[in-house]
């Protein structure tokens, strides 16, 4: 095999769910693309080069941090865990098991997320476990599983994306968050294909766009209503595979009559000529693909908004089609298997529903535990933040830095607070671990080995390359090590990444996201392989749908979901549209990147972008110190005037805490259906910043 | 809780859309719903009827509510039943002459409006039915109506130009018919438009064909039995076959005035959409809001919002206060958006923006800062974001201007080298151009090394363009080329003379033996055209054609468009055809639907929009060769009449065209060739600017060019030399194409090409035999020539079995695309 010539280790980049190949080296890390990778073939993004940077960092835990007196103090692990077992034992039998909760993250890998999930059903025996992927792909996961029967981000392979002819991503930036995403787009356009960008700003996506349908904020689900109106009227429309293959259809017709240009124009801002040239370039194209990510979905009509997109591949006669269809652009690293495995509240391991009677047998069996003492399903992430101090008393929290990346993060900042007691794992001392009652050193990327399965729903190998600095243990042996403290031992007897991965392969056996023919070996050999797999000698299913759907009749369903407005709308007090999202050099909380110097040099501060005529109305040049106010609080920010953003819309990047941070100023109103927080759309003001206002909190 | 009696008059816009309202609001659990319909049909979308009458909707596609929709929902909905009278004491409505009887606790009127018909003489021929030919356009049956009337005549007058009649009137135009419009007033659209604007729009609707009759008042109908014409009030008259009558609107308020509530033009409503009787609201056109009447679905809309807050309690105290307006003429071509206030009034400032010439006029009215009106004709980029300042009653920029025209400052354009130092080159990894600079002059002097030491490039890889150019900016002449540079295809580690060499000593003829051979079995798509073109160029006809080699263009030999469908075109020697030829590609473009018919810059027809599994029997129908429209190969040779006919061609230029184009037609080469014969030097078919030309000179010579560019850039081509005859001119194009394909670099163009190797040394190896190999150059091209086969052949020997078929065979999944030169034009 050619991966033998290549030096060093062959292991993935740390961030987004494009998962680059990276070949590290040397004892002192060095971090090269690996060109033997099939998705990026020796691409990476600045975050990626210097993905190293974390590893033996000056402010690297390596000794577990108790509170004594008020103050974090350095303990062994053996008071750490202590402290640990006494708490919660403390909690639990005071309030109750579903007192203590567990907050988990899409970057941890595979194993993490399962032997996670196991340790709160089975540990500590809550019902209260959920994670940040909540705040990610919820609504995309929903909508697909409600229109598709599955949800698996791509149904198929990246490589899809060059061979279309017209692309649409909505609400995506791909060229900020996963740069290498571009080259297939590239590739696609030079094949002449067309790409259309939804967007309210003119991203550098959108810059790269055969045509920039340029939004309001919290309207995209009119917008789509309006492509599919357009589809009907000119006779673009799949008829044949619409009968053929679909049902829903005539509800969907019926409300697009509804949904004609000038109206969708004036509803979404967007000129009609727009509209119907973008339903043209899809529907007239003999391949073509949707791509939902954040923008649509992460609003309070997060789940409608990415069904109404659904809905324009399905009536295009594209999903199951190769080279066509629909999908969504997971986020986070391990976005795609972190919402497999049980991380979420009414979850159980191989996307199994934890009120499924023959899921629940399935998993206590696996798990040797009497199927009634499972627990049900419990909150979902906000509802278990908001709910901290009240509900639930005693927190832990694995990967994830929830202070700054919750919505309306001055309330959560004083539930965090209210808590009597908090854990944390991670490698530095994020603004949520220094809340902590207790702080876990956990081993980075590099260190430690596992699965990671990536936006394609291809699983791949994490690597261990380097030794973790002594006094750090791996999220697995941190796991295995409580539960042996709170007498559950027994069940968790292994922290060895393979055997964990053999359990969740026996435990996701039969699921829709079943693993159970993928083993390590394979995946070195195959360069990866695409779930579902539910044995050894299958190859894996890189393509879904061609056949049928795996719904209860075998069709896609459409739906019908009409515009509403979002839950905030800009008025006489808060006059602007407020959005948030991220830049190309800081990633999620900025818990990783805001340590590492080569990404502050480009990213230092938090931005807030706003149009030149905006500009000029409050008085604000470009890199004035500015504050955006909302119903719940201020931020403060460095001004980035640019006509590259509507007049009515304000975008701030989410990567930093404390006065900077974005979600002081974000709502906390959720999607109906998957609990998504609407983090895309309130209304704000912005002025700019008395002089002497000082910055508190930031991070040095 | 026992429910209530809901009853709904009238299932239009207005009635169906409340009881969706009350719907979306719970009201299944509190109301027994009934509705009553004037028509036999579910809910349409009337706004859309427009589109239905000129074609570009499909009736049976405008249905918002099904019928089925209602027995869904649990609403008994009464079709084709005239609501006659309320009793409001009992609180019962009758309908159908008393055959149906339903009781209410709310009643909402909602019977929208009917047509105004001013009063014609010989409109009806009986109380309340027209004369044959007389039209309204309110409902789908008028529309229907209306359709088939039309297939029927010629002519067609439209009284009204308002909004409506105008789309009607345009509508009308599509069918095929003369088509007048008669207005009262001095100009169109009057309700929303100014003088000047309408003005405007008159001229855009006459360009269209429309013919205007403005300040026309209509005495009657003139004809027995049918329509056959107008008759104005001052004596004149005008023929027409047809009339619809679009005169305006009035409220449907008579069944209100028969139960006693309050009418004046409309039924009176207060804020809670109440009328007279408690018990009784009315929404939508037929009801009268402080003093307002609207005959637009967006108040309507807004007003029963508010009132199925109020039945269903969920916002019992909402109240509706009144709704701004604006409009969009649905008539192709002519972009006009308006809305609120047409004319400034009292403190009002007035934004005017003329431009007759093109059609454009652009307005606005602020009042206190804000946007108290607009109209747009013409132009109408600006309107979603004047609606929405409109609608939202946002604060305007104090620059006007920006709220007429898109801001500029967004498109770039700078060029990378006048780019400031702190400016971001590559994104991705965030690399200024300072930074690249000082790489550069660090030593730096390869765009391999560049990008490994900034990481420029190294991500999405769209700026390596603007790399290369800072690197020659800095580097000047002393920019190395890293070794990878000089491979003739990233896939295999060879330079070109290396590659050729190593093909030629192991008898290499197909793509994947030199991969296997030369690049250690591993097969690299991206590689493999540039290779299957050096193949081809190598070995001719024994080349082992693999098909998986080719781009998708050269797999069914027609150029793909960015929709999809392949352009056709036959080759036609040096632009000439016959009649009978055209005939012919006209037949073919008939038969085929093709899209688009266009005469190419290379002198020659191309039949654009044809699907790829049709490709063969288009070739088959068209009998002629293929241009090879699509390939890296000789394109065309443009010719100018020459010395036959022109006065002032001094050469044959068309004759030695044709010549040109039989002896080379199809000759693979790395990138396109494209070239000319001109008979003069005036050079009407500009063959100074081509990759290969000649130009006749005084004495029956020609001057050969070579490496010329009228493209993306334009050079001036090189005189390779001076020759005498056709034969010779023949001989140094094909000595020099060869040359060209034996030593360019895959899509290396020959004026790059040329500018590498310098013309100086072309001369001296092509002219002057320097290197001694003119002979076998001259043999090469002819074996080339003797190799060619009409691709086109294959329209009845396929190549493999789904050559043409509609999907594409499956591709390796894991194909990581590389950036590739641009296609072919």
């Amino acid at each position: 095999m050619a991966a033998e010539a290549l030096p060093g280790t062959a292991t993935h980049c740390p961030y987004c769910a494009l998962q680059c190949g990276l070949r590290v080296t040397g004892p002192r890390p060095v971090v090269r693309g690996d060109e033997d990778f099939p998705v990026n073939r020796g691409a990476l993004c600045v975050k990626g080069w210097n993905a190293a940077a974390t590893l033996a960092h000056s402010e690297r835990l390596t000794s577990p941090l108790v509170r004594k007196g008020g103050e974090l103090a350095t303990a062994t692990w053996d008071e750490a865990l202590d402290t640990i077992a006494a708490r919660v034992h403390e909690v639990q039998s005071k309030h109750g098991r579903d007192a203590v909760g567990v907050f988990g993250s899409g970057a941890l890998t595979n194993e993490k997320g399962y032997l996670l999930g196991k340790f709160a059903r089975v540990a500590l025996r809550t019902s209260n476990i959920d994670y940040n992927g909540r705040f990610c792909m919820s609504s995309a996961a929903t909508a697909s599983n409600l229109a598709l029967g599955i949800d698996r981000g791509l149904p198929f392979p990246l490589a899809d994306v060059a061979r279309t002819q017209a692309l649409m991503l909505v609400g995506a930036n791909v060229a900020e968050t996963m740069p290498p995403f571009m080259r297939y787009v590239d590739a696609m356009r030079a094949e002449g294909g067309a790409l259309v960008v939804v967007d309210p700003r003119k991203t550098p996506t959108a810059q790269a766009a055969t045509l920039h349908l340029r939004l309001t904020p919290g309207t995209d689900a009119a917008l789509a209503n309006g492509i599919v109106h357009v589809l009907v009227r000119d006779a673009l429309i799949d008829a044949d595979y619409i009968d053929r293959r679909t049902e829903g259809f005539e509800e969907v017709k019926a409300l697009v009559a509804g949904y004609w240009p000038e109206r969708v124009e004036r509803i979404t801002g967007v000129p009609q000529a727009q509209i119907v040239e973008a339903a043209h370039l899809l529907g007239r194209a003999r391949r073509s693909m949707v791509l939902t990510a954040r923008g649509a979905e992460q609003q309070s009509q997060g789940v409608n908004n990415t069904l109404a997109f659904v809905n324009v591949a399905l009536a295009l006669g594209q999903v199951g089609r190769e080279g066509g269809g629909y999908g969504c652009i997971t986020g986070q690293g391990n976005g795609q298997g972190g919402r497999e495995h049980g991380q979420k509240a009414d979850q159980l391991p191989g996307y199994r529903k934890i009120d499924d009677p023959e899921a629940r047998r399935h998993v206590a069996s696996v798990w040797g535990v009497d199927e009634d003492a499972l627990p049900r399903a419990g909150k979902s992430a906000y509802e278990m933040l908001s709910s901290l101090g009240d509900d639930v008393r005693a927190l832990f929290v694995v990967g994830s830095n929830v202070l700054v990346s919750t919505p309306n993060a001055k309330l959560i900042a004083q539930k965090l607070r209210a808590l009597d007691f908090l854990v944390v794992a991670d490698f530095f001392l994020s603004e949520t671990a220094a809340l902590a009652d207790v702080v876990l050193p956990t081993a980075q990327w590099a260190e430690e080995d596992g699965t990671m399965t990536n936006l394609e729903g291809r699983v791949i190998r994490r690597t261990r390359a380097i030794d973790a600095p002594a006094g750090v243990r791996t999220d697995l042996e941190v796991i295995c090590a409580i539960a042996a403290r709170l007498g559950y031992g027994d069940f968790f007897a292994s922290s060895d990444a393979r055997q964990v991965f053999d359990e969740l392969r026996r435990a996701t056996a039969g699921g829709p996201a079943d693993y159970a023919g993928i083993t390590y070996e394979r995946i070195d050999a195959e360069r990866g392989v695409f779930w579902p797999c539910p044995r050894e000698d299958h190859p894996g299913t890189p393509r879904l749908f061609a056949e049928r759907f795996p719904t209860k009749s075998g069709r896609a369903r459409f739906h019908a979901v009409a515009h509403r407005a979002p839950a905030e709308e800009p008025d006489a007090d808060y006059p602007l549209y407020l959005t948030t999202g991220r830049v190309l050099a800081q990633y999620q909380s900025g818990t990783q990147t805001r340590r590492v110097p080569e990404l502050t040099a480009i990213a230092p501060v938090a931005i807030a972008q706003l149009h030149p005529t905006t500009a000029r109305r409050h008085g604000i040049a470009h890199g004035d110190a500015v504050t955006v106010s909302t119903r719940r609080g201020d931020a403060r920010f460095t001004a980035s005037v640019a006509a590259t953003i509507r007049e009515d819309t304000v975008f701030v990047p989410f990567h930093w805490g404390g006065a900077q941070s974005a979600n002081r100023l974000t709502i906390g109103a959720l999607d109906p259906t998957s609990k998504m927080p609407e983090f895309k759309v309130c209304a704000a003001r912005i002025q700019r910043s008395a002089p002497n206002a000082e910055a508190d909190g930031e991070r040095k | 809780m026992k429910k209530e009696r809901l009853v709904v008059v009238g299932n239009g816009m207005a009635g169906a859309r409340l009881v969706e309202e009350v719907l979306a609001r719970g009201g299944r659990d509190r109301f027994d719903i009934v509705m009553f319909g004037d028509e036999p049909y579910g809910n349409y979308n009337r706004i859309l009827l427009s589109n239905v009458l000129a074609g570009a909707h499909d009736a049976k596609d405008i249905f918002l509510n099904p019928l089925a929709w209602y027995e869904q929902n649990g609403i008994t909905l009464h079709t084709n039943a005239r609501v006659h009278g309320i009793d409001r004491r009992a609180k019962v409505v009758h309908a159908a002459d008393d055959a149906i009887l339903e009781g209410y606790d709310h009643l909402v009127i909602a019977t929208g409006s009917n047509a105004f018909v001013p009063p014609l003489e010989r409109a009806y021929v009986d109380e309340g039915k027209f004369r044959e030919g007389v039209f309204v356009f309110r409902t789908l049956d008028d529309t229907n109506a209306i359709l088939d009337y039309a297939s029927k005549v010629k002519s067609a007058a439209v009284l009204g130009g308002g909004l409506l009649g105008l789309e009607a009137a345009r509508g009308l135009l599509r069918l095929g018919l003369e088509v007048h419009v008669v207005h009262l007033m001095k100009h169109l659209m009057e309700v929303q438009l100014d003088r000047m604007a309408g003005l405007i729009l008159r001229r855009s609707m006459e360009q269209m064909g429309l013919r205007v009759h403005l300040e026309k008042v209509t005495a009657g109908v003139i004809g027995e039995p049918n329509v056959q014409g107008l008759l104005f009030a001052d004596g004149s008259t005008l023929d027409c076959e047809m009339l619809v009558v679009s005169a305006g609107i009035r409220p449907n308020a008579q069944l209100a005035i028969d139960a006693g509530l309050e009418v004046e033009r409309g039924i009176v409503v207060g804020d809670d959409m109440r009328t007279s009787d408690d018990a009784i609201f009315a929404v939508g056109e037929c009801a009268q809001h402080r003093g307002k009447t609207y005959g637009l679905v967006a108040p309507l809309w807004d007003q029963v919002r508010v009132l199925a807050e109020r039945l269903t309690m969920t916002k019992p105290d909402a109240t509706y206060t009144g709704s701004q307006v604006s409009t969009k003429l649905k008539v192709m071509g002519v972009d006009l958006a308006v809305m609120g206030a047409r004319d400034a009034d009292g403190d009002d400032e007035e934004v005017v923006y003329s431009e007759p010439s093109r059609g454009v006029y652009k307005k606005l009215v602020v009042r206190n800062g804000k946007l108290a009106g607009a109209i747009l004709l013409g132009d109408a980029t600006m309107a979603p974001n004047l609606l929405q300042a409109f609608d939202r009653g946002r604060d305007l920029p104090a620059d006007r201007s920006e709220l007429l025209f898109a801001l500029s400052s967004e498109a770039s354009g700078a060029s990378v080298l006048d780019m400031p130092d702190d400016a971001q080159i590559c994104n991705c990894n965030g690399v200024t151009k300072g930074r690249i600079v000082q790489a550069v002059r660090g030593g730096c002097r390869s765009l391999k090394v560049l990008c490994d030491s900034t990481r420029a490039g190294t991500g999405c890889g769209t700026c390596k363009k603007d790399v290369q150019a800072i690197l020659e900016l800095v580097a000047g002449d002393t920019v190395k080329e890293d070794p990878s540079v000089h491979h003739y295809v990233p896939g295999v580690p060879l330079a070109k003379p290396e590659l050729v060499r190593a093909i030629r000593e192991r008898g290499l003829r197909s793509v994947s033996s030199v991969f296997a051979a030369l690049a250690g079995g591993v097969e690299d798509a991206p590689s493999k055209p540039g290779l299957a073109s050096l193949l081809k160029t190598i070995w001719g006809k024994d080349y082992d054609d693999e098909r998986d080699a080719r781009f998708i263009n050269d797999r069914v030999h027609a150029n793909i468009q960015k929709d999809g469908t392949f352009s056709v075109i036959p080759r036609i020697y040096g632009g000439v055809t016959t009649a009978a030829e055209l005939r012919r590609i006209a037949d073919v473009a008939e038969k085929h639907h093709a899209r688009m018919v266009k005469i190419t810059g290379g002198q020659r027809i191309d039949l654009l929009g044809i699907p790829k599994e049709r490709l063969p029997e288009v070739w088959r129908d068209l009998g002629m060769p293929s241009g090879h429209a699509y390939a890296k190969s000789f394109r065309t040779c443009k010719t100018c009449v020459g010395s036959e006919f022109c006065r002032w061609g001094v050469g044959d230029s068309t004759g030695l065209g044709i010549e040109i184009e039989k002896r080379f037609q199809g000759l693979e080469s790395p990138h396109k060739m494209k070239l000319a014969t001109a008979g003069c030097p005036r050079n009407c078919s500009e063959a100074t600017t081509k990759d290969v030309g000649a130009v006749a000179i005084e004495g029956g010579k020609w001057e050969v060019y070579v490496g010329g560019a009228a493209g993306s850039r334009v050079r001036k081509g090189d005189v390779l030399c001076v020759v005498d005859s056709h034969d010779d001119v023949l001989k140094y194009f094909g000595r020099f194409m060869q040359y060209y394909r034996e030593n360019a670099k895959y899509l290396e163009r020959t004026y790059d090409f040329v500018e590498r190797t310098g013309i100086e040394k072309v001369k001296r190896v092509l002219v002057d035999d320097e290197d001694g190999i003119c002979a076998r150059l001259d043999a090469a091209v002819q074996e080339a020539v003797d190799a060619y086969v009409d691709p086109w052949r294959e329209a009845d020997w396929p190549a493999t079995q789904n050559q043409f078929a509609e999907s594409l065979a499956p591709a390796a999944d894991d194909l990581v695309p590389l950036r590739r030169a641009s296609g072919d034009g």
